[in-house]
């Protein structure tokens, strides 16, 4: 489908200097394991909070279990929840002259990064994100809030082919004098 | 080229007072033994000899050489470094002596570039005349003239003088100019000082004579920080040529600077409530080169303090904003303040209570006693409210806010990094939206990035996409601009940016 797409179009750039408008595309989506990795971690701050409720709860009540298992079902639920409405929120758009993302379930953020100021892009895969074959694009610029913008849960094919893209974008667009 | 020679003795100097600890902490350990004077004098002569050896090494290896494209360093002891810097990717550059510093006729040069979390060239010491030297050649092989003409400070372009600082205005920097921040020094002081008081009278007098410490405390930090507001900006000055900004300031410890007119990133008017009275404002000039809390006294302020128009002159000067016509952010935005101070005094009022409760003594007030402060709640939040602005220039994006310290700040479309517009779920339920334009400015304590806060929802969206397209004309017109004339003068023309485009 949309991969092909990208895919013949990586191809083309690769055989022609000049970045082709096919460099861009529509908005996307993240890939849908990356709620996994969410979720996951919703499980590891729930089940340490879980943890520091029952000691709470055996200090004060004598009572360990309830204290501690009412904390992590109900930070692991809300966990999930936002895991999900996350990823529902998340778009990424590669438009002709910014990066373009909007995301964010309490506070939503959009923001635009203009290719000329793209300082360096990394692709960064931690442990959880190997596990499940995903990868993050961490786009750097200049600004004094640095590596605000990641884009988190992408395949590694395709954060390596957005990595490539946006270098190329970057390059098209004459790395001005920024700072 | 080599440091100079006296530059040994201040930083064998230096290192020993930062060891002296380990001799202090030698000495208490050694005064169980018997010859304890003799191992303390013998540990701090090794010390001594260490630290002058280790300072030879290090002044004999240090070398640095200004070439025609960069400046050059060869540095290190153990692991040893060499540094190339270009002259274009230089920011700021800065002369400093202190008292000490001046009786050996010495001084520090820092040159600052942009990225890195430190200063990139540090040539710890020079003779003064040269440091003033390298700072006027970096400054010429900046703008790609020869380097030859030496001896002539005013080299090819005319200085001008744009501000003096007066006696009275010394003065007005003390009384406005308060650090807050020593104040942090108070709380850390207090819980020092309180157990020795307590021990001398019963806890109900403490709570008496708690109030009059804190102010006690609070009246010295006032006067050391408007002592030192008066001491660092002492004889300050402020001058230009056709590239940079140019200026000195300080009594005991000396400052001198360039800052380079196409590198500045945004203008910042700062007025303090107390400035606001009296009509007086200051101005700061941020560039990318600062690293974090390289220098907390402000080595950035372009005019520490003069008459607010005056000012706003000197602002335009840099960047020629215009007069801005400040859009407000809607009435829904003061409800919203209200509530949330509100919700604040109402919290304080809680705690208060619950506070009292678990006091094993009686408390002179109710713990309900904050709730007195509700009435302030609309006040405050009107205040707040009749402080933001945000308007759109032919040039610039100006933004303010703040009432305790309402700073304005003007940007050049230009010099945008990246624009987020972000709304909490707060802000969602009354329609409203923040917009952040981040410029690569300093990321020292207290910058913070112009923004529209609190506007519309819808707007903040129209704001977000009129500043991309606008950004966009500003940098294809530098392109162009640069391709015709990359000299000129110091106006609108000049600051979209007339740095070389890197990279040919």
């Amino acid at each position: 489908m949309s991969g092909d797409a990208v895919e013949s179009a990586v191809r083309r750039i690769d055989e022609g200097d000049e970045p082709s408008p096919a460099l861009t595309g529509p908005e996307r989506q993240l890939d849908g394991r990356v709620r996994v990795i969410w979720a996951l971690r919703a499980l590891v701050s729930a089940f340490t909070l879980g943890v520091g409720g029952a000691v709470v709860g055996f200090f004060v009540a004598d009572d360990p279990i309830v204290p501690g298992t009412v904390l992590f079902a109900v930070i692991f639920a809300l966990g999930l929840a936002f895991a999900v409405l996350r990823y529902q929120s998340w778009r990424y758009e590669v438009r002709d002259d910014s990066l373009f993302l909007d995301r964010g379930v309490l506070t939503r953020v959009r923001t635009v990064v203009p290719y000329v100021r793209v300082q360096h892009v990394d692709v960064s895969r931690g442990p959880l994100e190997r596990t499940l074959g995903l990868a993050s694009v961490v786009v750097y610029t200049a600004g004094s809030r640095g590596a605000d913008v990641t884009i988190p849960g992408l395949e590694p094919e395709r954060a390596e082919d957005l990595q490539a893209r946006l270098k190329r974008l970057a390059i098209a667009a004459e790395g001005e004098d920024a700072v | 080229m080599k440091l100079h020679p006296l530059s040994v003795v201040y930083r064998t100097g230096a290192s020993v007072a930062r060891l002296a600890w380990i001799a202090v902490v030698g000495a208490v350990s050694s005064s169980q033994f018997d010859r304890f004077e003799v191992a303390v004098a013998g540990l701090l002569a090794l010390v001594v000899l260490a630290a002058f050896a280790y300072q030879v090494i290090y002044v004999r290896r240090f070398d640095y050489q200004p070439t025609t494209d960069t400046f050059d360093l060869r540095s290190g002891v153990v692991s040893r470094r060499t540094r190339e810097i270009p002259y274009r990717r230089v920011q700021n550059v800065d002369v400093s002596r202190n008292v000490l510093q001046r009786v050996l006729g010495i001084a520090e040069l820092r040159v600052e570039t942009a990225g890195g979390g430190e200063t990139e060239i540090r040539l710890r010491y020079v003779s003064h005349p040269e440091a003033e030297r390298l700072q006027q050649e970096i400054g010429r092989r900046k703008r790609g003239t020869d380097g030859d003409d030496e001896d002539t400070p005013t080299a090819g372009s005319s200085v001008q003088q744009l501000f003096a600082i007066t006696p009275k205005e010394l003065l007005l920097l003390g009384l406005v100019r308060v650090d807050l921040r020593l104040l942090s020094f108070a709380t850390v002081l207090l819980p020092v000082i309180i157990p020795s008081v307590s021990n001398r009278f019963p806890l109900v007098d403490l709570l008496q004579a708690a109030p009059v410490l804190l102010v006690g405390v609070v009246l010295l930090a006032l006067v050391i920080s408007s002592l030192r507001a008066v001491t660092g900006y002492y004889g300050f000055e402020l001058s230009r040529d056709d590239r940079e900004l140019r200026y000195r300031r300080g009594l005991a410890q000396e400052y001198s600077g360039a800052i380079p007119l196409d590198k500045v990133q945004s203008v910042v008017v700062s007025e303090s409530v107390l400035a606001r009275l009296l009509g007086y404002a200051s101005l700061s000039v941020e560039t990318a080169g600062y690293a974090p809390g390289t220098d907390g006294t402000g080595s950035q302020s372009a005019v520490p303090i003069a008459d607010r128009d005056r000012v706003f002159r000197l602002a335009r000067e840099v960047e020629s904003f215009g007069d801005p016509a400040f859009e407000r952010p809607p009435k829904r935005a003061r409800t919203r303040y209200a509530i949330r101070y509100s919700l604040g005094v109402a919290l304080l009022a809680g705690l208060g209570v619950v506070a009292a409760r678990l006091l094993p003594f009686p408390v002179p007030v109710p713990g309900y006693a904050p709730l007195a402060l509700l009435p302030l709640a609309p006040v405050a939040a009107h205040l707040k409210w009749t402080q933001i602005g945000f308007a759109l220039g032919a040039n610039h994006v100006v933004a303010c806010e703040g009432f305790w310290t309402r700073q304005t700040r003007v940007v050049p479309y230009y010099r945008v990094q990246t624009l987020a517009e972000s709304a909490t779920v707060f802000q969602r339920r009354r329609n409203l939206a923040t917009l952040v334009v981040d410029t690569a400015g300093a990321q020292g304590i207290g910058s913070a990035d112009a923004r529209a806060l609190d506007i519309g929802g819808d707007r903040a969206g129209e704001l977000r996409q009129e500043l991309e397209s606008r950004f966009e004309t500003a940098l294809a017109a530098a392109r162009t601009d640069d391709a015709v004339s990359p000299a000129a003068g110091i106006d609108s023309t000049v600051t979209p940016g007339s740095a070389p485009s890197a990279g040919e």
